[in-house]
């Protein structure tokens, strides 16, 4: 018995090389160059110690992107979660096509980011503007992603309109999992549909919340692809991503060691929140 | 049998790990010939470049150069010179990108060589201007200027003279706007359209001597560019309704249409508007920084420098190419497409379009852009963009010297 164990041990070698090589090792080396001035070209650096980090904390940049990526974050994650419920409870009912309905749902979420990004930008630039003329707003009637104070809430609101899909799904599946008789039992005891979600809906899919709620913030703070298809990190840096800073910082500003520093510090953040974030809800779910 | 399993585990184990390995390695060229590549930035360039390839191809069959042309070209570059995995030539501006790369070892140095016998050596100065090497890293090829652009039909029907002073300039965008017209349309959702009006002003007010000082923590954007702030705030007065909604293709496709009468902008987009309107009459005047016409120059940088990396085992047939692309035959049919200018004396832009900047390079009366000579780290784009936006000149003045001194104190020195 012990020995067959011992086989399967063996099998997993491949796979273990492969991420080690591919992932763990270039983190590492990331790691390593943080605590360089290396530019990215060329062979020659120095060691500067902490000095990178201790740059990162005096760089306002550095902080603007932290604040959007958070307000982003956060503004996504609740309307997504809110809003993918609310539908998934709805696909869950006995409602007619509704497998036709669930398809059409699910859709944003096969569709590639750059490609969502560009036919909102589209949007955004010559559809949305003269929708917002007729209303008579002047804000409205120019495109929102080029105003410093307002580009945030279109690169939010095409976020959340892709990722409702996936959060609905999840949702359904956990939905599916709650025994229909104990809506018998309710609906005999004369309970509210209020009441039954809040009672008996909500509790029994919490493990399902906890997850989509941390997956929703990991992937939102994480936001890079729609910054550049939407905005670019503009007006200025109005929409400007952590992410999105460690790459034109990085790449484009020639400043990979620094931005190495900037990407370790970057992981540690969302480490600490998606685990708080698991470990607050999970005793909410021990709770209900 | 126990003892035979385990080991053939072992075996098998090891024989998949090297396979997949094995499966990453490279392939080499079997055709014989010499596969040199060429990375070039400019999208707009793309078609001319290619056929001036398949004529070189057909030339020299032993020897087989591909243009490699991505998005977002210039950061491309960098990542795989982060990966050592460098073409063996690249065409590119003379800009702050090309400065690092240079001062990092990654391209040849061609002092001496005959391929820079026929350039104008006014670009050649740029070049180490911008790189501060005295080392030649690349040979300049292709120029362009910045400046604005006026749709003729409306000069005409407006009786409007082009503008040779600020003054000037501000009365005839008065007097489109009067008329009803879209003086200058404005795409500054992309940020780097942004510096244009920044990179015609700081060179002709403060002169690009001020990069050297400001490398040297001798002076400061705060001290200098007051004026410079001023006039690119000016200009916002007489834009559209949407000036930071819409995109440098928006803004092509609005002026070939004639939506406005002018467009700041520089020579590159001129083949663009052309394939949105054939037809379209349009002029390119020098952009009217002061009041003394005889003070203005024309801003015209290196749009694209050919330079072979240091890494390349293929120098030989790379200058070769270089050489074939700097025949007058070559470069005039690259010219006369992407209506740009010449690096190499002798070979002349006959376009009507721009006409007017004929004097400025006959007396050489150019200067280069003001952002080649800025670390691309600083992010003048985003600077300039929100700048514009909330119109605050001492914000925009202490932002540019904070993150001009950030970078410095990050930055390896050379």
């Amino acid at each position: 018995m012990a020995r067959r164990r011992a086989a399967f041990y063996w099998m997993t070698i491949p796979a273990v090389v492969l991420f080690f090589l591919f992932h763990t090792f270039p983190a590492l080396q990331g790691v390593y160059y943080s605590f360089t001035n290396w530019n990215g070209f060329g062979d020659h650096y120095d060691f500067i110690g902490f000095k990178n980090y201790y740059y990162l904390f005096q760089d306002s940049n550095v902080w603007n992107a932290y604040g959007f990526t958070f307000k982003f974050a956060v503004v996504a994650t609740i309307f997504i979660n809110i809003i993918s419920l609310l539908i998934a409870l709805g696909l869950n009912a006995s409602i007619k096509a509704r497998n036709f309905f669930r398809a059409v749902y699910f859709l944003p979420n096969i569709l590639s980011v750059l490609i969502v990004g560009y036919i909102f930008n589209y949007l955004f630039s010559n559809v949305f503007p003269i929708w917002g003329a007729h209303l008579g707003s002047d804000t409205l009637a120019g495109n929102i992603l080029g105003n410093e104070k307002f580009a945030w809430l279109g690169v939010s609101f095409v976020a959340v309109w892709q990722g409702i899909a996936f959060n609905t799904i999840l949702y359904l599946s956990g939905l599916q999992t709650i025994p229909t008789d104990i809506y018998e039992a309710s609906n005999l005891d004369g309970a509210s549909k209020w009441q039954e979600f809040w009672k008996i809906t909500f509790p029994m899919i919490a493990p399902f919340f906890t997850i989509n709620m941390v997956l929703a913030m990991k992937n939102s703070l994480m936001v890079f692809d729609l910054i550049v298809a939407l905005t670019n990190g503009g007006p200025g840096r109005a929409t400007q991503s952590i992410s999105h800073l460690i790459y034109t910082g990085g790449f484009e500003g020639g400043e990979f060691a620094y931005q190495s520093a900037n990407s370790v510090i970057y992981f540690i953040v969302i480490a600490l929140i998606s685990i708080i974030q698991i470990r607050f809800l999970q005793r909410r779910e021990t709770d209900m | 049998m126990r003892r035979f399993g385990r080991i053939g585990s072992v075996i098998i184990a090891v024989l998949l790990t090297g396979t997949l390995l094995a499966a990453c390695g490279g392939k080499t060229s079997a055709d014989g010939k010499v596969h040199i590549e060429f990375f070039q930035n400019k999208p707009e360039a793309k078609d001319s470049f290619d056929k001036l390839v398949a004529k070189f191809n057909a030339e020299n069959p032993n020897i087989e150069v591909t243009q490699v042309n991505p998005p977002d070209a210039e950061t491309v570059l960098l990542t795989r010179v982060v990966k050592n995995d460098e073409p063996d030539i690249v065409g590119m501006g003379a800009t702050d990108t090309f400065s690092v790369l240079s001062q990092s070892g990654i391209f040849e140095d061609l002092t001496g060589q005959p391929l820079l016998d026929q350039v104008n050596p006014a670009y050649v100065k740029q070049v180490t201007d911008v790189t501060g090497m005295t080392e030649i890293t690349g040979v300049p090829y292709a120029t362009n200027a910045n400046g604005i652009m006026y749709n003729k039909e409306i000069f005409r029907k407006l009786n409007l003279q082009v503008p040779k002073t600020w003054d000037e300039l501000i009365q005839t965008a008065k007097a489109v706007k009067a008329a009803g017209i879209i003086p200058f349309y404005f795409t500054y959702k992309d940020d780097w359209q942004t510096n244009l009006s920044f990179n015609a002003l700081g060179p002709n007010i403060v002169g690009n001597d001020f990069f050297k000082a400001r490398r040297a923590d001798e002076t400061t954007f705060k001290d200098h560019f007051q004026e410079v702030a001023e006039k690119m705030l000016a200009l916002l007065d007489y834009g559209h309704s949407d000036n930071f909604g819409k995109t440098y293709a928006d803004g092509n496709r609005a002026f070939a249409r004639g939506e406005a009468a002018m467009y700041i902008q520089g020579t590159w987009a001129i083949p663009e508007l052309r394939k949105t309107n054939p037809d379209l009459e349009l002029g390119f005047f020098p952009f009217p920084t002061g009041n003394d016409p005889n003070k203005a120059n024309l801003i015209s940088g290196v749009d694209t420098l050919l330079a072979i990396t240091e890494s390349s085992k293929h120098k030989e047939e790379a200058a070769k190419f270089v050489e074939f692309l700097l025949q007058p035959e070559n470069i005039g049919q690259y010219i006369e497409e992407q209506t740009a200018f010449s690096a190499v004396e002798g070979v002349n832009q006959d376009d009507p379009a721009v006409a007017e900047l004929k004097p400025y390079f006959e007396q050489s009366r150019f200067v280069d852009f003001a952002d080649h000579f800025i670390p691309a780290a600083v992010q003048l784009n985003s600077i300039t963009q929100s700048f514009l936006q909330n119109r605050n000149i001492d914000g925009f003045l202490n932002t540019l010297d904070t993150e001009w001194d950030k970078v410095a104190n990050r930055r390896q020195t050379p």
